[in-house]
């Protein structure tokens, strides 16, 4: 298998679950200079289901977002369309992870929490978008697992038997990681290159075009998670560590220490963090 | 035991502060009043199926066998360690160890 046999694949995406209407017609609502954020929180929320997975996505412990969040419109204010639209198109490939693996969707939760404290501490302006982007970081493994599912399963089977990275199989057999995997349908989704770059280049920082900070705080929030042991990313290894990603960020031996405890505590929050809702009424 | 951080209901409420030291009767009014999750000092009990700290440390160092010649990263695998003595031991026998391993 090559690239642009798995471009193809992904342009003709099946088991997938498809976009939400809602989402083409909130990119043409946004494209609109007049729109705002309540106009956009109205349409939303007439959808009940997608409302409340949403709001329950803003006030989980992964955003640590300290006031709670109530409508959609005050979520658009405060985290900003980017995080919104994403967790929209998102929500439903997160519920397929979710049922079919619990490891990665925690190994996700975790990352996305990890970057949290890594981006206020570095003040970034929007933390909550370094968070989304690692929520998604490992988009390209739930493709490969649900477009190729052959494929997923040699490559595990392989990664355990010689004790190798997961990544390092991926390349030997289809040519590719999961990295650009995951940023070609972040693309196609037309998620914003400060998603998309990261996500493509979590595992080498330093190439990105762009937003490579970003990118290198997800590298890093990823190294730190599998450190940690909570989740499964699909192989029990520790990732390398980019060092020019590491001078970028450079964080303290005491913030180092204020990050691991931060972060222990809000693992124990996420545990019990489902996407499952019941919708009253 | 003895609350890590304030009781908060899921509106933002604080009902408790943090300090306080629980009991049963305390749990079960602020269980109704709507708090879901309390954070108590220390690690009072371990959950089932939880492992021991020496076979948390070496699932720890296992996890690290691939990056083992890097500094950051070994240094990274010994903050997680002492953090996770010190939580469950106490800074004291954190600072003894060291001082036997020296
Ligand atoms: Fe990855
Ligand atoms: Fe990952």
């Amino acid at each position: 298998m090559d690239k642009a046999e798995i471009k193809k694949k992904l342009n003709d995406i099946e088991s997938l679950p498809t976009l939400p209407p809602i989402v083409s017609k909130l990119n043409e609502m946004v494209a609109d200079e007049d729109i705002t954020a309540v106009k956009l929180g109205k349409v939303i929320e007439k959808d009940q289901v997608l409302t409340s997975k949403l709001l329950k996505m803003v006030n989980s412990s992964f955003f640590g977002f300290p006031q709670r969040i109530s409508t959609v419109s005050n979520a658009i204010v405060l985290l900003g369309f980017n995080v919104i639209k994403t967790l929209i198109v998102t929500s439903s490939i997160f519920e397929v992870m979710q049922a079919s693996d619990v490891g990665l969707f925690e190994h996700s939760l975790g990352c996305a929490t990890a970057c949290g404290i890594i981006a206020r501490i570095r003040e970034i302006k929007n933390p909550e978008e370094v968070s989304t982007a690692g929520l998604i970081h490992d988009l390209g493994k739930i493709v490969i697992r649900s477009e190729l599912p052959e494929e997923y399963v040699a490559i595990v089977e392989k990664a355990r038997e010689k004790g190798l990275y997961m990544r390092e199989v991926e390349k030997e057999r289809l040519g590719i990681g999961h990295g650009e995997i995951g940023g070609m349908l972040a693309r196609q989704w037309n998620l914003p290159e400060r998603l998309v770059f990261p996500i493509e280049y979590h595992h080498r920082p330093e190439v990105a075009p762009e937003f490579k900070e970003i990118a290198a705080i997800v590298h890093f929030s990823d190294i730190l998670i599998r450190a940690l042991g909570f989740g499964d990313g699909g192989d029990p290894w520790v990732p390398g560590l980019d060092h020019s990603a590491w001078a970028r960020i450079k964080l303290t031996r005491s913030q180092m220490r204020e990050i691991i405890a931060e972060l222990d505590e809000k693992l124990v929050e996420l545990q019990d963090f489902t996407l499952d809702i019941k919708v009253e009424g | 035991m003895v609350l890590a951080k304030d009781a908060v209901t899921p509106e933002g409420q604080v009902l408790c502060g943090a300090g306080t030291e629980l009991n049963e009767e305390l749990i079960v009014k602020l269980r109704k009043q709507g708090v879901l999750v309390l954070s108590v000092k220390g690690r009072p009990v371990r959950a089932p199926g939880e492992k021991s700290l020496s076979e948390r440390l070496k699932e720890l160092d296992s996890r690290f066998a691939k990056v083992r010649r890097d500094p950051v990263l070994r240094a990274l695998q010994h903050l997680i360690g002492e953090y996770w003595v010190v939580e469950e031991k106490g800074q004291e026998f954190l600072d003894k160890l060291k001082k036997e391993t020296r």
